[in-house]
């Protein structure tokens, strides 16, 4: 099983900022509809002998970073339950609005990397509220503002369910490994973006 | 890419008109980039203004904490307690000098070549770059000149002397929208020198600032007729005395050799060539032992260890320069640092007798990815050099061709391979 700090790690380089997630988030399907239908994950997805790169692969028709660790249980089932919703738009009916968009494999990456390692897929089914956890992280990192919420209260809604801020260690670890991930993201895009006027020689 | 309106924020018309005057002016040099200061109104208004020094060390260690490098730190702990972090520091996580709750919306990219040669990214603050200007306007006043936004004049020309160089034209946001420019004095940059000249004489610029081989170049290239500074600053490396008696002769104005770190931003000046005046702004100067954390005593030579709080996004404390030199009290109580060593203006000759400044070789060994070097040339003009990592192959072809002649290049592994002590980074006994 791989260390859930390492999870992290990887998963704050895969993330692209969580204030960004916010910045570009738009109203989406409810809380209660994408918990339900993570309820209804057939046994199929959660079968280990399936592969993630081709269960992937046939959904998303993209790679999953969270495809590197699929050896640790957690991330392929966290992985899974994505897939599982994304997948069930086909299979059961589309969400209001529809999910399927440019952020779904990064959402699918999001239950894997940053929400499995805390707290194992087996309780997103078996435990109401990391249910709900998980649907609003799902949403989050797909892009959505759950419906009838808007920014501000969904992000003290899922900061206040977030399992990795009553793992001190833990979340210690990960302000570190997201803090690193945004300066180099930040120096990245300020040094595509443009220089400034400078007066003297250093 | 950003737009004008991005790089300007209040541009004005008399502003846009002074841009599009430079950028299109028929003598103009090729500019390479366009860039701004960003400044929206709000910022204008602080940046004309120094940061408080009052009580600041206090707070500033209170944001070292808020880093994940200082974030153990207790409280209650002195300057003393912190141990000395250095350049490899930096390299290795820079993320974690950064305050977790910082602004990252001020960010700029900035770079720095340092000491032992690989490059450093450094998180620039968008409102300290701009103060920058006003920092050399405030230090050029009480030596008599006075750099106002009055007439046409360019503000400050930032000179550069390479093969290849980012040169841009500016204005200052809170300078009355006047332009300012980095000009690349190579003559690769020009349609002739003819154009240079013109170009330099319209534009005349109020302040020069550049490096001691740009500033050079000024007087070689017979350019002193054209030009009228107010003020002169020089930086990046030592200026060396001869230098500053001629460009004092020929201009007549404060000649200024600023000491700072890219990573510290300005720590000291001076404006003769006696010990540097410890800069009135948020920058504690130590000088410790070499090898511990223990300062020598007030007076005797050590390495220059810096305490930098204008940077809000790079908080550093206790970052050892790299730097020599000994603390002096000056004549007013003052601090001053005396006797510094450490940055090198080193010149070679190539075979088509033109002389070429060691930041052109330090670009090239960059580029190739020496993490440091020594590089001598003989009396006789034979060049042999040492690399620490990266392509020898490359950077052996790179030197050649700017040195137009067979050199003698030997790569090794480690930092610790080119010798004991600071790396000496280039040394050349044919006369410059």
């Amino acid at each position: 099983m791989a260390d859930a700090k390492a999870l992290l790690a990887a998963w704050s380089t895969r993330s692209g900022g969580e204030a960004e997630a916010w910045a570009r988030a738009r109203p989406g399907p409810s809380v209660e509809a994408i918990a339900t239908r993570i309820s209804r994950v057939p046994q199929a997805f959660l079968d280990e002998r399936v592969s993630l790169v081709a269960l992937a692969g046939d959904i998303l028709g993209a790679p999953l970073s969270a495809a590197a660790f699929e050896e640790d249980a957690r991330v392929r089932r966290g992985a899974a339950v994505g897939l599982w919703l994304v997948a069930s738009e086909g299979l059961v009916e589309p969400f209001a609005p529809a999910i399927a968009g440019a952020w779904t494999a990064l959402a699918v990456d999001a239950l894997a990397l940053r929400l499995a390692p805390v707290v194992d897929p087996a309780q997103w089914l078996s435990d109401d509220e990391r249910r709900v956890e998980a649907a609003r992280t799902f949403l989050l990192w797909c892009g959505f503002v759950p419906l009838g919420e808007d920014r501000r209260t969904a992000r003290s809604l899922l900061e206040a369910c977030d399992s990795l801020a009553r793992n001190r260690a833990l979340a210690k670890a990960y302000e570190g490994h997201r803090h690193r991930a945004d300066i180099a993201r930040k120096l990245e895009e300020a040094r595509r973006k443009e220089a400034a006027a400078r007066y003297s020689s250093e | 890419m950003l737009t004008d309106a991005e790089r300007w924020p209040t541009l004005d018309a008399e502003g846009a008109a002074r841009l599009l005057r430079w950028r299109t002016h028929p003598d103009a040099p090729a500019w390479t980039h366009a860039t701004g200061d960003r400044l929206s109104a709000a910022a204008i208004d602080r940046v004309r203004h120094p940061l408080s020094t009052v009580d600041w060390l206090p707070a500033h260690l209170a944001d070292a904490r808020r880093t994940l490098h200082y974030g153990n730190m207790p409280a209650d702990a002195d300057l003393e307690d912190f141990p000395t972090i250095s350049r490899a520091d930096l390299m290795a996580d820079i993320a974690a000098f950064v305050p977790l709750d910082a602004d990252l919306e001020r960010m700029l990219h900035g770079t720095s070549s340092g000491s032992t040669g690989a490059a450093l990214l450094i998180p620039d603050d968008v409102e300290e770059v701009a103060r920058g200007f006003h920092l050399l306007v405030a230090l050029a006043a009480p030596a008599g000149a006075s750099v106002t936004a009055e007439g046409e004049r360019m503000a400050v020309a930032n000179l550069v002397f390479q093969r290849q160089a980012f040169t841009y034209v500016s204005v200052i946001s809170s300078f009355g929208q006047r332009a300012m420019a980095r000009i690349n004095l190579h003559s690769s940059s020009w349609r002739d020198l003819a154009a240079r000249a013109r170009f330099l004489a319209e534009a005349d610029p109020q302040v020069l600032s550049g490096h001691p081989a740009s500033l050079a170049e000024v007087l070689d290239g017979g350019l002193e007729a054209v030009l009228h500074p107010k003020a002169i600053f020089s930086g990046a490396m030592a200026l060396a005395a001869p230098l500053r008696v001629r460009l004092e002769a020929a201009f007549d104005c404060p000649v200024v050799d600023v000491y700072g770190l890219h990573e510290t931003r300005p720590i000291a000046a001076r404006f003769d060539d006696g010990p540097f005046r410890v800069l009135d702004r948020r920058v504690h100067v130590e000088v410790l032992s070499p090898s511990s954390d223990a300062s020598v005593p007030f007076g005797q030579m050590g390495e220059i260890v810096v305490t930098a709080g204008e940077n809000a996004l790079l908080p550093l404390v206790r970052y050892r320069t790299g730097d020599y030199g000994r603390l002096v009290r000056l004549d007013d109580g003052a601090l001053g640092i005396a006797d510094l060593e450490g940055r090198e203006n080193t010149r070679f000759l190539a075979a088509d007798g033109s002389l070429v400044p060691c930041v052109e070789l330090t670009q090239q060994l960059q580029a190739h990815g020496a993490q440091g070097w020594s590089v001598e040339q003989d009396a006789a003009g034979a060049v042999r050099a040492v690399m620490a990592g990266g392509d020898e192959t490359g950077a052996r072809s790179a030197l050649e061709a700017l040195l137009g002649a067979p050199i003698e290049l030997r790569r090794v592994r480690r930092l610790i391979d080119l010798g004991e002590g600071k790396p000496r980074r280039y040394r050349s006994a044919v006369p410059d």
